[in-house]
């Protein structure tokens, strides 16, 4: 299996909805608590595992705004996992989630320097690094409704801008959607191979439009003729 | 890439602790210049260990959690850093056992195989350190043989200062150690520029059209998502004003070569001018550590892309 | 080696389902709570709202539960400090309810006006609406007034349900989506829902709005509109439609007023009124027939264009021909509006003519047999799959009310309404056009000591006889809703409240009291003047304040609490039992009605009570009516009995759901002493699915309206016939003309306000502020929107949200900036006629040229909010609010008007006019600033940790 995400550039409305999701589920979750640096203070900060930027294209009146949701891509060919001298990173076999031993991890950020993603944060009061999980704690969670085992962000996106399953199994929906739409994986020339695809903006639809031209206005008022519409 | 002192101290002090020691043992072997005692050997030795020791431990200052350090060893298969440290715990002990081999006057074989065995490996330690930054494609300005070149010409231009202020103070004759100091930090010099000619030229690198795969129009960061900083900001936002890197950059140039290269004429010219010779490691290494500082500075990790940079 | 993934202990956990109250959307959550602590909230996939999903907000509930923020006991102002200082003294609830209901029992018994109660984000005005009415004071609404009551009033005085919380898309069918000044807006996770829907089904999305942020990011096309212009652009579209004969001619025969006759007599009395029969029916020319009809009937054939004379001599023209005389002029082509709206004219010309391709060449018919109102039936449902939302950016115009009107037009035109692929109707509406409920107007049951209203405070004029005025034409409220100022004010205008008791105008209050609204900062315009107000000493009466007693109910530390004089701390949502109903702003969707309830999920750890059960405590210790038994004891134990056994009318009551006594009614039936259950066990919520004979077209539907009428959702079977030209506006212009046989204002301003303003068709006029202030001075547009993840929320700045946001800036278009030479994050200055700020800015490529606009409500006061005092929201957030004055600008000769919509007395937040420049080098930082809030009593028991680690299964880890 490789396990993984789409995320539909086309319907993202950019609402954050997936990133306090993440927040929420994670901080009491495997990997919890993520650490929230002067809550109350001057420059709140914090460990969070899926963040929205959000980009303009083009320019007024042309321009279009891009909501941006990124998280772990869970690459095929992960460098922060090769780089990580302690064996706390790893690609699970099984899956292909990329996780972190926190039990292993000696907080060195060097990982964190391999992600071109920006997935990884380091949490300073653990002194660990952390990361998307994928939810794995809900995914196989057999005790959870079937339709609930599914990575937090996805399950409470609004628009359905996120979809989570096998991109191994041709099948599958995640697949045929990133067929279908064109999805893309970022920065692709890295060779990373992620896993997360994203589905671009889709085209405008073109409508048709009649026109019946009329002469003056004052012509057309005259033309109104009733007709016999009984109601 | 925020320059972290403790790593830019780390790299400094044992490039030239490795430095020092490779050519500590090649000064022995030759014995360049008439050659040192025993004990000045191995206060040499001890020097070199010194500063590598003190640099290994700095490095531990940015672990966020070093009760794991000890398991930084186990990933010699993949990972750079992990082979780094590997190396530098291998050589220690060669490296104790030549000393030892000198102290206690063992037999030759020995000296020589465990001084080359260790010499080698500080070889390959320093270039483990460059790797560890050059296998980085997430960086351009790193991800490139130069920099492990880099990291051993600094290193050993380093250790040669170090190497000929001992022959200084130990009276030898100085003519091979200068001549040895001027070819490496030559060298380094040369490396160096071709370097920083290099991360001028930008290359096909990731752009923020192809970072969110936006390539239609001119694509520009509205808003991160947070307002102050998070640790992608603290960590890789660090960026350098042009001027300030193009003042830095003489800075390199004239303490880390041109100073000691001038040194290194008047240590020629006076015959054991102490003075001199200390100038000229002081400044070397001083130049090397604004040249490990603007290596950070410099670097532009690709994340950056995500936060606004039109490129990296 | 993978490491150990722990996994939920699903022993130790309980899953409850509740409904949120992070915004006015109110999806349904479930809850998982480990040892009393929320562990996770989710969307609940079953609810007829969220189906399951959930936006930030909602997620961040856990923060809010855990926020330090919250009151922790009833506080009463320190005796010798004064109001503002912000020093309390802890009081215990029975000190501040002897207190709070001696007042109002003296009070009540002297002059009940004397008395003002106003709520804010609140979800309960049917309770606290008849709390009100019983207590016998004029003076309550909720925020509406400030929010959106032009398009609640619009759609109400149109087409008989509205933009807002009475309608929505119909996502299934819509085939294209024209949102009008929606930022982030109810129903929030509804609307991302349908946006993806649509898009998905390659639908066109096309958005009206100065700025291209959240839904509009993802829209098809962006109409970069100058703010206020929209009234404009929709009667340019309706000029379009008209030209090319775009317009759907058996809808506006059958379902509107377009062929109604209206008298032609300038001059006269009677003039613009619909010419009537004897019993009072509008009539029709039946061209079948050659003769006038009654315009309610079913089986006539009514002319829709032409002038006719009426038996009485009088001349008569169809609304329609007025409309295309009016509409079809130069005025309104595309070309000539282009300049004012900011947009081309091609656009203009284009998206009409697009959304009548999609009307009428794209129909979608499903096979549902129905029956009409009057009696025939149709073998299917034909809908036109044009839908349209609109909501803030049009309602915060004093000239939002014809705006919305206007777009109404273009849906009828389009004869997209309520059917398949349509803007829909959601339960229970629709209702009578305007809705059968007039304010209580009679000054001698309002002035009656201990006496209830005979009718709600807030209703629907339909003519001058309708106003809350006394014989001299003077507001009874204090609000001066109902009169002739603000005449269909029918949602109150609480933006007035404080201004208008402080001047004592039109008198003074003694008590105030405020329920969750932020009225000394982000809620209110012009707050620094408004917080001086609240200060204000009364020079008549030494010592006391202009509002001399003022009760603040919150559940956390806000910029008003620091006003109160008695403050009573409320609960977090999850801690207290509530109601959404469907005698308020119900959860109810198109296909459904629906309501829901809250309970108690986590127990409550201070010593705060819920507001609603502390009305039911003062309403029992007052003993109003409806909450006393005949021998003068408590009729309600407390709420959830209040709840359960309140009836309106028989067997109509808050919770529509498992009624009867034995729960198996809908609708209507006896209580049910086990409902509260019921719900629960039903994840607190109710649904009643219309079957689909009954899903659409409900103006004219039998069917529907046979059970509306028995659930008491409108008054008895009967068309709901649509107002192109809505008469009661004529009434009252009649009476700005002196045309009218009833009161007539006696006050030119109040005269020419009518006549210009009360046109019974849509119209557009430039907003009123600006109408006064120098364009060439100040040539921007300033206005606010809320981020999505904070959007209409109760404490937004709470740790994990304001980790997104702690600071907003000031936003400009990039291309407009550069031309100034103003940089990203230079400080700037920005003025208004009413005051200036300092703020930072920010340069973007989706902001209109000459528009500036900033997230609301991110600006917070010193200290409060649990925000350490130096927050980025205290020293770098600013409030807009400051630059915008509750009074129009004085004009000489003239009263102090209210910077409102003259029709409703909707808050024209949006109509500022402001200049720009940048600051000094070294001025920087929010300014004005305030003093610092002081802690509160009871603040000690939170720790405000520099790392906070949220862990709800802590315990299980360690």
């Amino acid at each position: 299996m490789r396990l993984g995400l789409v995320i539909d550039l086309d319907v993202c409305v950019g609402c954050h909805a997936c990133a306090i999701a993440c927040k929420e589920w994670n901080a009491s979750g495997t990997i919890g608590p993520l650490s929230d640096y002067q809550p109350y203070g001057a420059e709140p900060s914090g460990v969070w595992f899926n963040r929205i930027r959000h980009y303009e294209m083009d320019e007024y009146p042309n321009n279009k705004t891009v909501n941006f949701p990124m998280s772990c891509m869970h690459c095929e060919d992960a460098d922060c996992v090769t780089v990580c001298p302690t064996g706390a990173s790893y690609k699970r076999a099984e899956d292909g989630i990329v996780l972190i031993d926190q039990d292993k991890c000696m907080g060195c950020n060097y990982c964190s320097w391999a992600c071109p993603y920006g997935a990884r944060e380091l949490d300073r009061s653990s002194g660990t690094m952390k990361k998307c999980t994928l939810c794995v704690d809900r995914i196989y969670d057999q005790e959870l409704p079937v339709e609930e085992r599914q990575p937090s962000c996805v399950l409470t996106c609004p628009a359905h801008a996120r979809m989570f399953g096998d991109f191994d199994d041709p099948d599958s929906a995640v697949s045929r959607t990133v067929r279908e739409r064109g999805g893309y994986p970022l920065m692709p020339e890295l060779n990373y191979n992620p896993t997360n695809q994203y589905l671009p903006p889709r085209r405008k639809p073109v409508i048709p439009v009649e026109t019946q031209p009329k002469g003056g206005l004052k012509e057309s008022i005259k033309q109104f003729a009733n007709k016999l519409v009984r109601r | 890439m925020h320059p972290a002192f403790s790593v830019i101290f780390f790299t400094v002090a044992s490039g030239a602790g490795f430095g020092l020691f490779s050519l500590l043992f090649i000064a022995d072997t030759f014995k360049l210049g008439g050659g040192f005692t025993p004990v000045q050997i191995v206060i040499g030795g001890i020097v070199a260990l010194g500063l590598i020791a003190f640099g290994l431990l700095s490095s531990t200052f940015h672990l966020a959690n070093p009760k794991n350090a000890w398991r930084a060893f186990s990933r010699f298969r993949t990972s750079w850093l992990s082979r780094e440290g590997v190396f530098a715990v291998v050589f220690m002990p060669l490296a104790l056992i030549y000393l030892a081999s000198i102290w206690f006057e063992a037999p030759l074989w020995l000296r020589e195989t465990f001084g080359l065995l260790s010499a080698v490996l500080a070889w390959i330690t320093v270039f483990s350190t460059g790797m560890i930054y050059a296998c980085l494609k997430t960086i351009r300005q790193w991800n490139t043989p130069l920099v492990p070149a880099n990291y051993l010409a600094l290193g050993y231009a380093s250790g040669s200062l170090l190497l000929l202020l001992g022959a200084v103070i130990a009276g030898l004759d100085t003519t091979p150690y200068i001549a040895m100091s001027a070819l490496i930090v030559s060298i380094a010099a040369v490396l160096k520029a071709i370097y920083y000619f290099w991360i001028r030229s930008p290359g096909l690198t990731p752009t923020i059209n192809t970072a969110t795969g936006l390539t239609r129009a001119k694509v520009k960061l509205l808003d991160t998502g947070h307002t102050h900083g998070t640790f992608l900001t603290q960590e890789f936002g660090f960026q350098i004003a042009r001027q300030k890197a193009g003042l830095l950059k003489v800075v390199v140039f004239g303490l880390g070569f041109a100073l000691p290269g001038l040194m290194l004429v008047w240590v020629f010219n006076a015959q054991g001018g102490q003075a001199a010779a200390v100038v000229a490691a002081c400044a070397g290494i001083a130049g090397a550590a604004v040249e490990r500082w603007l290596f950070f500075a410099e670097a532009r990790h690709v994340v950056n892309l995500y936060h606004g940079a039109q490129r990296c | 080696m993978n490491a150990k993934i722990k996994l939920e202990n699903h022993d130790a956990q309980e899953i409850k389902y509740t409904t949120c109250y992070m915004c006015a959307c109110r999806c349904g959550i479930k809850v998982t709570l480990e040892d009393n602590k929320v562990r996770f909230i989710q969307g609940n996939r079953n609810h007829p709202t969220n189906q399951g999903v959930l936006c930030a907000k909602g997620s961040a509930g856990i923060m809010k539960q855990y926020s330090t923020a919250k009151l922790t006991q009833p506080l009463m102002r320190k005796p010798g400090t004064e109001r503002g200082e912000g020093i309390y003294e802890a009081i215990s609830w029975d000190q501040a309810l002897d207190i709070l209901t001696d007042r109002l029992e003296e009070i009540r018994s002297t002059d009940p006006s004397k008395l003002g109660f106003f709520t804010g984000r609140d979800q309960m005005q049917a309770l606290t609406g008849l709390w009100a009415q019983q207590f016998g004071t004029p003076n309550w609404s909720a925020h509406g007034g400030f929010c959106s009551v032009n398009m609640a009033a619009a759609g109400l005085y149109s087409i008989g349900f509205s933009f807002w919380e009475f309608g929505a898309p119909d996502w299934d069918y819509a085939k294209y989506f024209l949102m009008w000044g929606v930022a982030e807006d109810h129903s929030s996770n509804p609307i991302k829902i349908g946006l993806e829907k649509l898009k998905r089904k390659g639908g066109k999305f096309v958005t009206v709005n100065p700025v291209r942020t959240g839904y509009s990011a993802i829209a098809d096309e962006w109409l970069p509109i100058k703010p206020g212009m929209d009234g404009l652009l929709a009667m340019s579209m309706v000029h379009v439609l008209l030209k090319h004969e775009k317009f759907d001619y058996e809808f506006l025969v059958r379902y509107t007023n377009a062929s109604w006759l209206v008298v032609q007599s300038p001059g006269q009395k009677g003039d613009g009124l619909f010419l009537r029969d004897e019993n009072d029916h509008p009539l029709i020319w039946d061209i079948d027939k050659e003769a006038f009809r009654n315009g309610m009937d079913g089986d006539i054939a009514p002319a829709l264009f032409g002038e006719y004379v009426a038996p009485d001599g009088r001349r008569v023209k169809t609304v329609m021909s007025l409309m295309v005389e009016r509409y079809l002029d130069d005025r309104y082509a595309p070309e000539n509006v282009a300049l004012e709206c900011g947009l081309p004219a091609e656009s203009i010309e284009r998206i009409a003519l697009e959304m009548a391709h999609v009307a009428f060449k794209e129909t979608v018919e499903l096979p549902i047999e129905w029956t009409d109102v009057w009696g025939r039936k149709h073998d299917k449902v034909v809908g036109r799959p044009v839908a349209m939302y609109a909501m803030r950016g049009i309602a915060a115009h004093s000239n939002g009310f014809h705006s919305c009107r206007a777009i109404h037009m273009i849906q009828m035109l389009l004869g997209a309404l309520d059917a398949p692929g349509n803007f829909r109707a959601r339960a229970p509406y629709p209702k009578p056009i305007p809705p059968h409920q007039l304010p209580e107007n009679n000054i001698d049951i309002i002035n009656a000591p201990n006496t209830p209203l005979s009718r709600p405070p807030l209703g629907f004029p339909t003519r001058p006889e309708d106003l809350v005025i006394d014989e001299f034409g003077n507001p009874l409220r204090i609000d001066k809703a109902y009169s002739w100022e603000v005449p269909i004010a029918s949602h109150g205008l609480m933006h007035m409240v404080i201004t208008n008791a402080t001047n004592h105008d039109p008198y003074a209050l003694d008590t105030l009291i405020l329920f969750m609204a932020n009225m000394a900062w982000n809620s209110t315009m012009n707050t620094s003047n408004i917080q001086d107000m609240l200060r204000a000493k009364d020079p008549e009466e030494p010592g006391q304040y202009k509002i001399p007693f003022l009760v603040v109910i919150d559940a956390f530390h806000s910029e008003m609490t620091n006003f109160a004089d008695l403050i009573l701390p409320d609960t977090t949502y999850l801690e207290r039992h509530d109601c959404i109903s469907l005698l308020d702003r119900p959860i109810s969707e198109p296909d459904a009605a629906a309501d829901a309830i809250r309970y108690p999920l986590v127990k409550l750890d201070r010593d705060v009570r819920p507001w609603q059960e502390v009305m039911v405590e003062l309403a029992s210790r007052l003993k109003f009516p409806a909450f006393t038994k005949p021998d003068g004891a408590r009729k309600f134990k407390d709420y959830p009995d209040f709840i359960v056994n309140y009836e309106r009318s028989p067997g109509v009551g808050f919770l529509a759901g498992w009624r009867g006594k034995d729960g198996t009614k809908s609708l209507k039936g006896e209580p049910n002493p086990n409902q509260w259950e019921k719900y629960i066990e039903n994840q607190s919520f109710f649904a009643h699915h219309w079957p689909d004979n009954q899903k659409y077209m409900r103006y004219a539907n039998k069917d529907y309206l046979e059970v509306a009428a028995d659930v008491g959702f409108v008054g008895k079977v009967e068309p709901i016939i649509m107002q192109f030209y809505s008469e009661p506006l004529q009434k009252f212009r009649l009476a700005g003309q002196g045309l009218y046989d009833g009161p007539q204002p006696n006050n030119q301003v109040d005269r020419e306000r009518l006549v210009k303003y009360f046109d019974p068709l849509p119209m557009w006029y430039e907003p009123l502020e600006q109408q006064r202030v120098d364009k060439e001075e100040y040539p921007f547009f300033a206005l606010t929107q809320r981020p999505m993840f904070m959007y209409h929320s109760w404490d937004s700045q709470n740790v994990w949200l304001r980790q997104i946001m702690a600071q907003n800036y000031m936003y400009m278009n990039a291309r407009k900036a550069a031309e100034m030479g103003i940089k990203d994050f230079d400080w700037i200055w920005v003025e208004s006629h009413n005051g200036k700020i300092r703020c930072q800015v920010k340069t973007m490529e989706g902001t209109q040229e000459d528009t500036i606009w900033t997230w609301n409500a991110i600006g917070k006061q010193k200290g409060a909010w649990g925000l350490n005092a130096n927050a980025s929201e205290a020293t770098k957030g600013f409030l807009l609010n400051h630059l915008i004055s509750e009074l129009l600008p004085e004009k000489a000769g003239e009263r102090r008007v209210t910077n409102s919509d003259p029709v409703t007395g909707q808050a024209a937040w949006f109509d500022l006019r402001v200049k720009i420049w940048k600051a000094a080098p070294g001025e920087t930082g929010s300014w004005p600033q305030f003093d610092e809030l002081k802690p509160l009593p009871g603040d000690e028991r939170y720790e405000r940790p520099d790392v906070l680690r949220y862990d709800a299964r802590s315990h299980e880890k360690n």
